[in-house]
């Protein structure tokens, strides 16, 4: 059933919630380290005191890292489907992989295979952003504790580790940030009331909205009645 | 003074008398802290903020027989310092006489000289969240003084001098500590992982017994974060947010001239192909 007519039901409160709980501490997490990368940020240290910034690191690493554990107990809708899709990269992926590229400059490509919940650039942001996550949680732990534990020379790799995770995880923010933002604003309103404008989701997810409807969650009529609507009206965006 | 100078600590000839520890805290004006007793002779467990230089007293059996052993634990002023090389902010520089030092005013107490220093030496004060460690008496010694510990050494256990004369000592003295411990062996003195040390030893027996690391070393681990990844990380950052701004203003500029090129047409497919 859609909501209003209009919208398909994505993503559930709680989900939600742990994506901007992940994407707000990940943020802090990195402007609070950043002096320690680059000097230009010294001034960040000067303002709020390097102690202070330091004592926020871990205090936005403890939510950091509670965020996903307590999403598998309170989201696990979410979670769920975010594992299968991930586990269920296929050749429609790839092919999604290989013609997205101009999206990237508002140029949509044809011949797009249909998607499903999650498309396949998608699904290898969520892969790459756990990756991120394991290796950050765990260098970071170490660093955190592991002095007079941990060997030394372990120790000093982890360093370089921690740092390379960081970046790597700040440059697929960007790339994920201007997806969403510029590329497909559409997308925004799934993070933020927890659904999708039916049009965009059959254009970009069809093969999730067929699969909604043979759920019997949605019905061909209401999409297309949905979709009709937009298309009724003069078209002035591109995309 | 340019002359690279070093200090020798003869474990042979060390009585345990611990006035060089307090030679230090005197000197650099550090308080006592209260140590509780264990049952054994060691005051403090390891170094502190406020305690620079230590006497381990370790007690030992093998094969039947009691060893005490009695080391003088400080900076070992590597000559390839791995703090200053893990140091983010510069706050660590090695002076020509080869003494390695913190600067105050730059240190921010992140703790990465702490992870990286194979003699686990830097401590972080709880107080000023500034790293502490000895700085070989750095304002005496660059003034034709020696370190107030070797001042104050007892037992000549202690010695300070020019890294060739500490050198010469070392192997002359190694000679002669042989014939009673014939494990005698130095340490520090010749090129190592750390590129040696300007705190060398003549240890009767190998370094573990001394809580000494056999090979320390100054990780690569270092070099490949200080002089590869942060450069390329301050790179990436620039270059993903330049990237997707450049993106932002080509999408703007293509969905222009496709809605001028729409309005020539009238209507055709929302899609660009």
């Amino acid at each position: 059933m859609l909501i209003d007519k209009k919208y398909v039901p994505r993503h559930e409160k709680s989900f939600i919630i742990c994506h901007w709980l992940n994407a707000g501490s990940f943020l802090m997490l990195f402007l609070t380290a950043l002096p320690l990368y680059a000097d230009t940020f010294r001034f960040l240290y000067d303002i709020f005191g390097a102690h202070t910034l330091q004592i926020l690191h871990r205090v936005f690493a403890v939510v950091f890292i509670a965020t996903p554990i307590i999403g598998l107990l309170i989201a696990r809708k979410g979670f769920g489907t975010l594992a299968k899709e991930v586990l269920s990269f296929d050749k429609d992926d790839m092919v999604f992989m290989q013609k997205f590229p101009p999206e990237l400059i508002g140029v949509h490509p044809s011949g797009m295979p249909k998607q499903t919940f999650y498309n396949g650039g998608e699904k290898m942001n969520i892969s790459l952003q756990a990756i991120i996550w394991l290796l950050l949680v765990v260098s970071g732990l170490v660093i955190w504790f592991g002095n007079g534990i941990i060997g030394k020379e372990m120790l000093a790799w982890l360093i370089p580790l921690h740092s390379i995770a960081a970046g790597i995880g700040f440059a697929a923010a960007i790339g994920h940030i201007y997806l969403a933002a510029s590329v497909n604003p559409d997308s925004m309103r799934g993070m933020q009331k927890g659904n999708i404008d039916a049009r965009y989701a059959n254009a970009h997810h069809g093969k999730w909205i067929d699969e909604l409807i043979a759920k019997g969650e949605l019905t061909r009529e209401e999409v297309d009645k949905a979709i009709g609507i937009k298309q009724e009206k003069p078209n002035t965006k591109i995309g | 003074m340019a002359k690279e100078m070093a200090m020798l600590h003869d474990v042979s000839r060390c009585t345990g008398c611990r006035a060089c520890m307090v030679a230090c805290k005197q000197w650099k004006n550090l308080p006592a802290e209260n140590t509780p007793f264990d049952g054994e002779y060691q005051s403090h467990k390891s170094l502190s903020s406020k305690t620079y230089n230590l006497v381990k007293m370790n007690e030992r059996v093998e094969d039947g027989k009691f060893h005490w052993d009695m080391i003088k634990v400080q900076c070992m002023h590597c000559d390839n310092p791995a703090c200053l090389k893990g140091c983010p902010e510069d706050a660590i520089s090695k002076t020509d006489s080869g003494a390695v030092v913190i600067d105050r005013d730059k240190c921010v107490g992140c703790g990465y000289c702490a992870i990286n220093c194979p003699f686990d030496v830097p401590k972080i004060d709880e107080k000023t969240h500034i790293s502490t460690k000895c700085n070989l008496c750095v304002d005496r010694i660059e003034n034709g003084m020696v370190p107030s510990c070797a001042q104050t050494c007892t037992a000549s256990a202690i010695n300070f001098g020019t890294k060739e004369e500490m050198t010469a000592l070392a192997q002359e003295r190694l000679t002669a500590v042989k014939a009673s411990f014939p494990n005698a062996q130095l340490y520090g003195v010749d090129k190592n992982g750390v590129g040696g040390t300007h705190m060398t030893y003549i240890l009767t027996d190998k370094p573990s017994v001394y809580g000494l690391p056999d090979d320390p070393k100054t990780s690569d681990a270092i070099n490949l974060w200080k002089d590869i990844i942060r450069p390329i990380g301050k790179f990436a950052g620039v270059a993903a947010i330049v990237g997707c701004a450049g993106a932002y203003t080509l999408s703007k500029v293509i969905s222009s001239k496709h809605k001028a090129h729409k309005e020539n047409e009238k209507g055709g497919d929302k899609h660009v192909d």
